[in-house]
């Protein structure tokens, strides 16, 4: 589980950054409720196969939105009704800092590889640039301390290459399977 | 028993061959690797495994995943001993007193202490799955499609609360977006497609793997590399092989965590890690020596390692006998098993009761490899360790994909595991937990379909939800639950025993 149900001793779940990010949340979760409710009541009866009423497909997703639309009011009111000094600055800190950037970089390079390179180019190929990318922009650039580009372009070389061979071939060879 | 005890012997000599032998070996070995490197978890580890298990025989393939499981659960503990880093959540609890003893120079024997606590706690859930899973299996047999109903929403809730014990209402949240994302494609009742959107891929619904992958695999990979916290190996030359005293010393705390462990593993969504510090709360409260925990109490490490190994069998037993996964690996499980055209529920002992036996063997065969490789590999996985995250991470991200494409072989899947990572990483890092919301994609369309069918045995009465007596107690566990999670209706529950234990002393 991701979760562990250790005691929260910073208080981090309350903190007043996580009170104001709750409340964007329920925001979401309300509309996204709302939107699913509406979805489900306008959901074909199937009037014309003369199902009972009681099965229509809108059923469960209609009480599940429901659900969804008291959680999201109850996480609003509650986030709307706890203290939270500086918790938008502190909010807004969070989303810019250097971790959440570190984040971004990673997802940016992950969604070029999946979007863009592979499909673009041989899946071998493109996993190798892929690997070779992430390992000097986060161990040249992005590292504390950082490493000198000489050290690291043996590795990011070597790994990109038996990355990009061994998946292909195993893949491909022994588990029939066919690459994207 | 005697038919239950001849098919144990069974399943043990079935997986007596050089294949199955050989198997067991490699993938207990990577799921120790696996739970050994930090960032990658027993759940993200048996998601991936899948697809290479996929061409192989269903019983040899189930062998790899449930050893890959039991490995990665154990190999966890290595890490948080010798790094203060639980290498997996499971191990959490671990650091409190294995760091410590590790920085007092007694590295060695805690690793030993944990290797032999995971083994024994193993044992213990083992000894419960053998027993309880065909009792249950055949009560579970008089369930109907009303208890099922509530059975998957038991499931949600109780996940939702004990994996959010801070903030029970993000856990329904979390369950919620689960149920939600499993009504999305083909219902089973009248074949109809629901919210596709007219998007081709979704007519089939959201496939767990790519899913898990995404929820586990992506969003875990963010998350480990937004630190840049780099640890250091506390490690020492010591013995790692424990002496029988220093095991059997605390053998009520071993027993009580390995029944506490099997129960949480019992209870559905609710894992290892739970089952750790559940473990570790009840030996701090019973100890003697309750004022060594946290500094290296060595009762303290055993608690939390036989609690948290005992889970992994415990969970096999509502997996086999209800398809209600005790944890979010066992969901992937579940998912493999159907892959692989095993169908666990209450007719898995009717149908083909050997692979509950089988399942027993292999968790057994995966202690004693888990005992060897634990006490023996001790400086190649310190190797293992020093892997930077760096070079790992390109890696994993890497099987990520090709994991979630290889099954179906659609670039879609890939998609909705890229999707499914982002959202992932956005709801843990806001402190949703992610079990609930995978059990709430195995379980929607079982809660879906039974409320549904219910009402139209019923002719649309609801009363048979409430007046079924298995029913009824489900139900009032849920609303029990529900109820005590609201912080104000809780404290005047308790306020009413305080009252009432207070009173006979007053008078």
């Amino acid at each position: 589980m991701t979760t562990p149900a250790e005691p929260d001793l910073q208080g981090e779940g309350h903190s007043p950054a996580m009170i104001r990010a709750d409340l964007l949340a329920a925001i979401f979760f309300i509309v996204l409720a709302t939107a699913m409710l509406y979805g489900s009541w306008t959901m074909d009866r199937l009037e014309a196969r003369r199902i009972h009423s009681f099965t229509v497909p809108g059923l469960v997703p209609g009480l599940l939105s429901a659900a969804l639309l008291i959680c999201g009011v109850v996480l609003a009111v509650r986030s709307l009704r706890l203290p939270a000094p500086g918790g938008w600055t502190d909010l807004g800190a969070a989303i810019t800092s250097g971790a959440a950037g570190r984040a971004g970089i990673v997802l940016v390079l992950c969604l070029a590889y999946t979007l863009g390179l592979v499909g673009l180019l041989p899946f071998w190929l493109a996993t190798g640039l892929f690997v070779f990318a992430f390992i000097l922009v986060f161990e040249t650039w992005l590292a504390e301390p950082r490493r000198s580009l000489l050290q690291s372009l043996p590795w990011a070389f070597g790994l990109a290459v038996a990355t990009g061979a061994i998946v292909t071939l195993v893949f491909e060879r022994a588990f029939l399977v066919r690459l994207p | 028993m005697l038919d239950g005890l001849g098919m144990l012997l069974g399943g043990i000599a079935h997986f007596l061959t050089p294949l199955s032998l050989f198997n067991i070996a490699w993938a207990t070995l990577l799921g120790i690797v696996i739970g050994a490197l930090p960032g990658l978890t027993a759940t993200m580890g048996v998601a991936l495994l899948v697809t290479l298990t996929y061409k192989m025989a269903p019983d040899q393939a189930i062998l790899c995943l449930m050893c890959i499981y039991s490995g990665a659960i154990y190999g966890g503990s290595r890490t948080a001993i010798l790094l203060a880093i639980p290498g997996t959540p499971a191990s959490a609890a671990t650091t409190l007193d294995g760091h410590p003893l590790a920085l007092q120079g007694k590295a060695g024997l805690a690793m030993g202490l944990a290797t032999t606590s995971s083994a024994l706690g193993t044992v213990i859930g083992i000894v419960a799955l053998a027993l309880i899973a065909p009792l249950l299996a055949e009560a579970a047999l008089k369930f109907g499609t009303y208890e099922f109903f509530w059975l998957a929403l038991f499931g949600v809730v109780i996940s939702g609360q004990l994996t959010a014990m801070d903030d029970p209402l993000k856990g329904y949240i979390a369950g919620i977006l689960g149920l939600m994302v499993a009504m999305v494609g083909m219902e089973t009742l009248h074949a109809y497609q629901r919210f596709t959107f007219g998007i081709p891929g979704l007519g089939g619904g959201i496939d767990l793997i790519p899913a898990m992958v995404g929820a586990f695999g992506l969003a875990e990979i963010l998350g480990v590399m937004k630190r840049t916290a780099h640890a250091r190996i506390v490690s020492s030359g010591d013995r790692v092989i424990p002496k029988l005293s220093e095991i059997l010393k605390y053998w009520k705390t071993t027993l009580r965590s390995g029944v506490i462990g099997t129960f949480v593993g019992i209870v559905p969504g609710v894992g290892e890690d739970v089952g750790a510090w559940a473990s570790y709360a009840a030996a701090k409260r019973s100890s003697k020596e309750a004022h060594l925990f946290g500094k290296g109490s060595q009762e303290g490490l055993i608690a939390a390692e036989t609690g948290n190994s005992a889970v992994v069998p415990g969970a096999m037993i509502p997996t086999l006998t209800l398809a209600l996964p005790g944890s979010a690996a066992a969901a992937v499980l579940i998912a493999a098993m159907f892959i692989h055209g095993i169908r666990p529920g209450p007719l898995l002992m009717t149908e083909s009761p050997e692979v509950l036996y089988q399942i027993v063997a292999v968790l057994l065969f995966s202690t004693l490899a888990i005992l060897v490789f634990g006490l023996t590999l001790t400086r190649p996985l310190l190797t293992v360790l020093a892997v930077p995250r760096e070079r790992l991470m390109a890696v994993v991200y890497v099987l990520c994909v090709v994991g979630s494409f290889a099954i179906t072989q659609r670039m879609f899947d890939v998609y909705v595991m890229v999707g499914f990572g982002i959202v992932g990483f956005i709801l843990r890092e806001m402190k949703y937990p992610m079990a609930p919301l995978v059990l709430g994609i195995i379980l929607g369309d079982l809660l879906d379909l039974n409320l549904r069918r219910g009402l139209l045995l019923t002719n649309g009465d609801p009363s048979p939800f409430f007046t079924r007596p298995i029913s009824a107690v489900i139900c009032l566990i849920i609303v029990f639950t529900i109820l005590m999670s609201i912080p104000a209706v809780s404290k005047r529950v308790r306020a009413l025993f305080t009252r009432g234990s207070a009173a006979p002393a007053q008078s």
